[in-house]
């Protein structure tokens, strides 16, 4: 079930969505999270972000939608509270992966700079140009070929580790080809999808902020459909995001040409999620006679 | 590692499932690791099967816990389509809960007196308190608010807890003082002398018994509610804006210094 996620080694192909699974320790009175064959831990910029106020969560109809804001205690306190028990998890076999918030190219290189210095457990990072609920960066610069380029540049320079890009769900095949030119070693397809709920008795949006970014089942199919875009437009490895619920919607971005597959939503409604999928998987996998999950990506027959 | 929630997953039966109040319902499951953990304050967070379009899960406060039965009591508001689809379960069915999770109530040491004030469906987790205060020796008042007198729910358990008094206030005047249950409140702080204030309900009602509270030397607690993803400290959805930042109901709270509290 080994995988090589641009240079991550993972022991399978289940990996976690940021801001899903916390710090990873969160999960472990449920699951033993080393089983796992990546964990990618929420977002983190150099300062201390508060988020956006309440309400941050809406349920919708097949999923959720939240405004969270990327709240985040910097990457300083973050490495001081979380780094012994993540760099534990890394001597355990299984990578971690740290996603870096920013506001702007500034703030994204800043932030990687002191993962780089405060991390040195971390396997690579995650470069989020795509969160939809922050007034600037995130899916503010990501949204262009352009904008998410001079991020990767920018973050080049700073490290040779694996560099993973979080992608936002628009124009993916363009900016996939314009983040592999800048050195990307591998790219997470997709962010939530900006949405909106309004309260018709009360005339508001459900959510503090007017819209909010969409997840779980209801964004799966789009995702796959987006996962096989980048997987027949670029060379380096994709990680499916987007709505795994199931082994089987697991093993459905992996036949459209993932490489690794991140559970998210999945994690709030079952703690052990993350664990039965692979399970699953695994099952998928032999019953459709292979040795090597490797074999099956991109071997959607169409 | 920093300390998790204290919430395992538990599976559950339904006891029984049946209306109390006008819109509230009491649910009695059996989870007997739960029933023995839980302390007063905490939640629990509820799948609901039967809607393939609705996966979170719902979290609830608790009013009983019987750890020899392995027994658990919530009191529930159909507010919604998932507290509709809970109120359609039956006894036998199954389900999972994940629980206990957050802070419950931290009554100071040396306590002499308490008031406990409950508005709505936020009267349940001070039952479980009031039964605590009782095993302690410890005096107690309530004062209650409901929107008419089909919906207040406790007075009785109250009541046969020990409590000193137990006034109700209701918008329509069906029962009990016409006006809000601020009123009694005040009249409770301005007549006695009270070292703790326990407070949960519409936020409105928590801000304004805080101040009284506050004003009058007490301190206070409160049982703040948000929408929540997870219940565990992990989606950062739950957030209670606060003199120390921004804290998760869910690992914080839901119990929180009423002091502390910025936006209720």
């Amino acid at each position: 079930m080994a995988v090589d996620f641009g240079g991550i080694k993972m022991r399978n192909p289940i990996n976690t969505a940021a801001g899903t699974f916390g710090q990873g320790w969160q999960f472990e009175p449920f699951i033993d999270v080393s089983e796992l064959g990546a964990i990618t831990t929420k977002g983190c910029a150099a300062e201390p972000w508060p988020g956006n106020p309440a309400p941050r969560m809406c349920e919708i109809p097949g999923g959720m939608m939240n405004s969270v804001g990327l709240q985040n205690p910097g990457v300083p306190a973050f490495a001081e509270e979380s780094g012994p028990y993540l760099a534990e998890l890394t001597d355990k076999g299984t990578q971690v992966i740290c996603q870096v918030a920013g506001h702007s190219t500034e703030e994204y290189v800043r932030a990687l700079e002191l993962f780089c210095e405060l991390c040195p457990w971390a396997a690579g990072f995650e470069i989020n140009v795509s969160c939809p609920n922050i007034a600037a960066g995130g899916a503010a610069c990501g949204s262009t070929p352009d904008g998410a380029a001079e991020v990767m540049r920018a973050c080049r320079k700073v490290t040779d580790k694996p560099l993973i890009v979080k992608m936002a769900p628009v124009r993916v095949a363009e900016i996939a080809r314009a983040l592999e030119a800048e050195g990307a070693d591998g790219l997470s397809v997709i962010n939530s999808i900006s949405g909106m709920a309004i309260d018709v008795h009360t005339r508001r949006s459900r959510l503090s902020k007017p819209t909010g970014g969409m997840s779980g089942p209801l964004c799966h199919h789009i995702a796959v459909r987006m996962v096989w875009e980048v997987a027949n437009a670029v060379k380096i490895p994709v990680n499916g995001v987007g709505g795994v619920m199931t082994g089987e919607d697991a093993a459905e971005f992996i036949l459209a040409g993932a490489t690794c597959v991140s559970v998210g939503m999945a994690n709030f409604v079952d703690p052990t999620a993350s664990v039965r999928i692979l399970r699953e998987l695994e099952e998928w996998a032999a019953s459709q006679g292979v040795s090597d999950i490797n074999e099956l990506r991109g071997a959607v027959i169409c | 590692m920093p300390q998790p929630s204290s919430a395992r997953l538990h599976e559950f039966r339904i006891v029984s499932n049946d209306k109390i109040a006008d819109g509230i319902f009491s649910l009695v499951i059996e989870a007997p690791a739960l029933a023995a953990a839980i302390k007063p304050g905490q939640f629990m967070n509820f799948e609901v099967p039967g809607n393939a379009m609705s996966l979170l899960r719902i979290p609830l406060s608790y009013a009983r816990a019987d750890a020899e039965a392995g027994t658990v009591e919530v009191w529930y508001a159909v507010v919604g389509e998932g507290t509709e689809r809970l109120s359609h379960m039956l006894p036998g069915e199954t389900s999972t809960v994940l629980g206990p999770g957050g802070h419950g109530w931290s009554v100071p040491a040396d306590c002499s007196r308490v008031l406990l004030v409950g508005g709505g469906i936020g009267v349940p987790p001070l039952v479980p308190l009031a039964e605590q205060l009782k095993r302690d020796g410890i005096a107690f008042d309530v004062r209650i608010g409901a929107k008419t007198a089909s919906t207040c729910v406790g007075v009785e358990h109250f009541e046969a807890l020990g409590a000193s008094s137990v006034s109700v206030a209701t918008d329509d005047g069906s029962q009990g003082h016409h006006g809000f249950v601020t009123d009694l409140v005040a009249d409770a702080l301005a007549g006695a002398s009270y070292d703790y204030v326990a407070t949960c309900g519409p936020g409105v009602m928590m801000e304004k018994t805080a101040g009284l509270a506050l004003d009058a030397g007490a301190y206070c607690e409160a049982s703040l509610e948000r929408m929540m993803s997870c219940g565990f400290g992990a989606c950062s959805t739950c957030n209670v804006e606060t003199t120390e930042g921004m804290q998760g109901a869910c690992m914080c709270g839901p119990v929180f210094d009423a002091s502390k509290v910025v936006v209720w």
